[in-house]
C-alpha cells in the first residue's frame, strides 16, 4: 500500500502540487487523468523520487519517509521497490535489448549474470521481443522500444510501476501492441499508477481513477464513478472534450 | 630571472605595431583558402571525374601534413631554387628582395584550404538528395539547381563550420614567425633580445593574440546571428 | 645546388631519426592521458556551473583556444621557472624542456578536450540519468554504467581529430632546442651535415604515415560501434 499525505511541490514560483493526498491499495491499478501542466506526471515523480517534493508525507508499505527530510538511502530503497516506464522510453542506446533488461538486475540487484540472462530472456519473451532480444534500441520501432521499457521495470520484480504517458509517444498504429503488454501486467495483480491521456483504456484497466487539475486532486473514484458520473464541474469540462474525440474509438 | 612591467608595456607595443601584419595574414589566408576550399568541395560533390579522386587524395594525405613542417620545408625549397625559377620566370630580383611572406603564405593557404573544403563538402553533404531531384525536376539546370536550391541551404552549416576554423588559422599564422616574418609575436619579443627576458615578450604576444582572437570571433557571431535571421525570414 | 636533396642521404637519415617517434609519442602520450583528466575535471566543473571557478574556467578556456600553442609553449617555459621560485622557492631551470613542454601542451588539451567533453555529457538526455535511477542504480552507478559508455562513444570521432592535432602540435617543440623529437632530430642532423631538407622531408614522411594510419584506427572503432548509436 502506498499513501502520500500533504505533498507540496514547487518549481521556483508556480506551486506545480499543492498539498496531495492519496491513496493506492496493494494490487491496484490506478489511472491519473488531466489537463496538461495539471501536475500528474510531477506527482508520479517524486514518487519515485526523479523530483524532490518541498513537504508531505509518503508510506510505501512498512517504510514511512518524510518527504522534507528524506535521506540518500530512502531514495535508492524506494526505488529499488518500484518501477518507472518512461514517456520516451529512455532505452541505454549503448545496450542490447537484453543489456537493457539485465542491467538492472546485475547491477543493482547482483544476481549472478547467468541466472539474471534468463530472468531477462523469460521477460522479453514475455512482452513478445523474444526475436529482438540482441537489437540495439535504434533499431527498434517506438512501440517495440517501450515494451522494452516495460520488460526493464517489471523485471525487477518491483512491488509497484509507474507508467509516465506510456504511448503518447508513439505513432497511433503502434498504441495497441503497447496498451496490451500494459494490459499483461496489470492481470499479474502488481501495484500500477498510471499517467495516461487514454481515457477508453483507463477506463477498462483501472480499478481507481485520479482527476487531477492545477495541481490539486479534484475528484476519485471507480472508473464508474468518473467517467459517468463525476460530479465536478472541472472533471465532467474536461471528459466532455475527450469523450467526444475517444467515442469513435470505444 | 625577473618580470618587469615596462619590458610588458614595451613588448606590447611592439606587438601592437605588427597587428597589420598578423592581420593581413589571417584574411589573405582565409580568402583564397574558402575560395580555392569552395572550388574544391563542389568538385568533389558532384564526383567530377580525376579530379574529384585526386584531390581527395591531396586533401586526405595533405591532412597528415603539419603547418610547421610544411612551412619549414617550403622555406628550405625556397632558398635553394629561388635563382633557378627567378632565371626561368626571367625574375630579376635577388633573393634578398622577395619577400619571404609568399612562402608563408603558400604554407598557410595549402594547409588551409583542407580545413576549410573539408567544412564546406561536409555542409553540401548534409542537403538532402531529393532536393538535386526536385531542382531538376522543375527544369532548373545543374548550375541553377546548385546555386539556388543547394548551396542556399548548406549555408547554415558552413557558417559556424567557417568560424571554428577561422580561431585556427589566426593561429597557425603564428607559425610563419620560424622563417622570418615578423608578426605579432616577433614584434612582441624583438625588444627582449636587449634586456634577454622573454616572459614579458610571450605575455604581450598571448595578450594581443587573445585580444584579435576575441575580437574577430565576436564579429563572425555577428555575421553568424544575422545569416541566421535571414534564415528565420525564410522560413 | 643539385645534390641539396639526395635520395641516398634521404634513405641514411631515415633509420636516425624513426627511433625519435618514441620522444614525440611520449609528449602525445603525456598530454592525452593528463589532458583526459583534467578535461573531465574542466568539463565537470563547468557544467556545475559553481561561482567564480565557473567564470575562472571561461577565461582559462578562452585563452588557451584564443592563443596560439607557439606562445603558450613559450609562456610556460619562461613563466614556470619564474612562478615556482616566487610562490614556492623551488628552483626548476635544471628540469628538462621537455618537462615544461608536456605542461603547456596538458594546460591545452584540458581546454580542447574540455569543451569536447562538455557538449557529450550535456548531448545526453536527462532521462537516461533518470532510467538509471528508476531501476534502483545509485549516482555511481548510473555514471559509470550508463552515462559515461555513451559519453565515449559519442567523441570517439572527435578525440580522434584532437589525437591527430596533438601528434601534428609536437612538431612546434623544437623551436625550443635540446628536445630530440622527430624535428628536433631532422634538425640536429641538418645542422651536422649541412644538408637540411633531407631531415625535414623524412619528418613530414613520418607526420603524414602515422596520421593516416590514426584516422584510420579510429574511423574503424567509429564504424564498428555504430550500430549501437541513436
Amino acid at each position: 500500500m502506498i499513501e502520500i499525505t500533504g505533498l507540496k511541490k514547487s518549481f521556483g514560483d508556480n506551486k506545480v502540487l499543492k498539498n496531495i493526498n492519496l491513496k493506492i491499495e496493494a494490487g491496484s491499478v490506478v489511472s491519473i487523468l488531466g489537463p496538461s501542466g495539471s501536475g500528474k506526471t510531477t506527482l508520479l515523480r517524486c514518487i519515485n523520487f526523479l523530483e524532490r517534493a518541498d513537504e508531505g508525507n509518503f508510506q510505501f508499505g512498512d517504510q514511512k519517509i518524510n518527504l522534507k527530510h528524506v535521506s540518500k538511502k530512502e531514495i535508492l530503497s524506494v526505488r529499488r521497490k518500484s518501477g518507472f516506464v518512461f514517456q520516451n522510453y529512455a532505452l541505454f542506446p549503448h545496450m542490447t535489448v537484453l543489456q537493457n533488461v539485465m542491467e538492472g538486475l546485475v547491477t543493482v540487484r547482483k544476481i549472478p549474470k547467468a541466472e539474471a540472462c534468463k530472468k531477462a530472456e523469460d521477460t522479453i519473451k514475455w512482452v513478445g521481443l523474444a526475436d529482438r532480444k540482441d537489437y540495439y534500441p535504434s533499431q527498434l520501432s517506438g512501440g517495440q522500444q517501450q515494451r522494452v521499457g516495460i520488460a526493464r521495470a517489471v523485471a525487477l520484480n518491483p512491488e509497484v510501476i509507474l507508467f509516465d504517458e506510456p504511448t503518447s509517444a508513439l505513432d497511433p498504429e503502434l498504441v495497441g501492441e503497447t496498451l496490451d503488454v500494459i494490459k499483461k501486467v496489470a492481470q499479474t495483480g502488481i501495484t500500477m499508477i498510471i499517467v495516461t491521456h487514454e481515457m477508453a483504456f483507463a477506463e477498462r484497466i483501472s480499478d481507481k481513477v485520479v482527476f487531477m487539475d492545477g495541481g490539486v486532486v479534484v475528484e476519485e473514484g471507480s472508473p464508474r464513478d468518473i467517467f459517468v458520473n463525476p460530479k465536478e464541474e472541472r472533471t465532467q469540462k474536461f471528459l466532455s472534450r475527450f469523450i467526444q474525440k475517444d467515442m469513435y474509438y470505444i | 630571472m625577473t618580470f618587469q612591467f615596462e619590458n610588458l608595456a614595451e613588448s606590447l607595443q611592439g606587438a601592437v605595431t605588427y597587428i597589420p601584419i598578423t592581420l593581413k595574414l589571417t584574411l589573405v589566408t582565409f580568402v583564397w583558402s574558402i575560395l580555392i576550399g569552395f572550388l574544391i568541395a563542389v568538385i568533389r560533390n558532384y564526383k567530377v571525374p580525376v579530379l574529384s579522386k585526386f584531390f581527395g587524395a591531396f586533401i586526405t594525405i595533405y591532412m597528415g601534413l603539419p603547418l610547421m613542417v610544411a612551412l619549414v620545408i617550403y622555406h628550405l625549397l625556397f632558398l635553394t631554387y629561388y635563382e633557378k625559377i627567378a632565371l626561368f620566370f626571367h625574375i630579376s630580383k635577388s633573393i634578398n628582395e622577395i619577400n619571404p611572406l609568399i612562402v608563408g603564405y603558400i604554407a598557410l593557404i595549402s594547409t588551409n584550404v583542407c580545413s576549410y573544403s573539408e567544412t564546406i563538402r561536409g555542409a553540401l553533404m548534409s542537403v538532402d538528395h531529393t532536393q538535386y531531384e526536385a531542382g531538376y525536376s522543375i527544369g532548373l539546370t545543374k548550375a541553377q539547381t546548385f546555386f539556388r536550391i543547394i548551396l542556399p541551404q548548406s549555408v547554415p552549416a558552413i557558417v559556424p563550420g567557417v568560424i571554428n576554423n577561422l580561431v585556427g588559422t589566426i593561429k597557425g599564422t603564428n607559425l610563419v614567425s620560424v622563417i622570418g616574418i615578423i608578426e605579432v609575436m616577433g614584434g612582441a619579443i624583438y625588444p627582449c633580445s636587449r634586456t634577454y627576458s622573454y616572459l614579458e615578450g610571450y605575455i604581450a604576444a598571448a595578450l594581443v593574440y587573445w585580444l584579435i582572437s576575441f575580437i574577430l570571433e565576436t564579429i563572425f557571431r555577428r555575421v553568424e546571428a544575422a545569416s541566421n535571421r535571414f534564415r528565420r525570414q525564410l522560413v | 645546388m643539385g645534390d641539396y636533396f639526395s635520395i641516398e642521404r634521404f634513405l641514411k637519415l631515415i633509420p636516425k631519426i624513426v627511433p625519435q617517434l618514441s620522444v614525440t609519442f611520449a609528449i602525445v602520450i603525456v598530454s592525452m592521458v593528463i589532458g583526459t583528466l583534467l578535461a573531465l575535471v574542466v568539463a565537470t566543473l563547468e557544467i556545475k556551473k559553481i561561482p567564480v571557478l565557473q567564470q575562472f574556467l571561461k577565461v582559462y578556456v578562452s585563452y588557451m583556444r584564443g592563443t596560439p600553442l607557439l606562445v603558450q609553449m613559450m609562456v610556460v617555459y619562461y613563466g614556470l621557472p619564474l612562478l615556482m621560485q616566487t610562490i614556492f622557492k623551488i628552483d626548476v631551470n635544471s628540469w628538462s624542456p621537455i618537462v615544461f613542454v608536456d605542461i603547456a601542451f596538458i594546460l591545452n588539451e584540458g581546454a580542447f578536450l574540455g569543451e569536447i567533453f562538455r557538449g557529450a555529457i550535456l548531448s545526453i538526455p536527462i532521462e537516461q540519468t533518470e532510467a538509471g535511477y528508476s531501476i534502483g542504480m545509485t549516482g555511481i552507478q548510473t555514471f559509470v554504467r550508463i552515462i559515461l559508455p555513451q559519453i565515449i562513444r559519442s567523441i570517439i570521432p572527435a578525440y580522434g581529430v584532437d589525437l591527430i592535432g596533438v601528434f601534428h602540435n609536437t612538431s612546434l617543440v623544437f623551436t625550443i632546442g635540446g628536445i630530440l623529437d622527430i624535428m628536433g632530430k631532422a634538425k640536429v642532423l641538418g645542422t651536422a651535415t649541412g644538408h637540411t631538407l633531407d631531415g625535414y622531408v623524412v619528418a613530414a614522411l613520418i607526420y603524414v604515415l602515422i596520421s593516416l594510419v590514426l584516422k584510420i584506427i579510429f574511423y574503424r572503432i567509429d564504424k564498428k560501434l555504430v550500430f549501437e548509436r541513436r
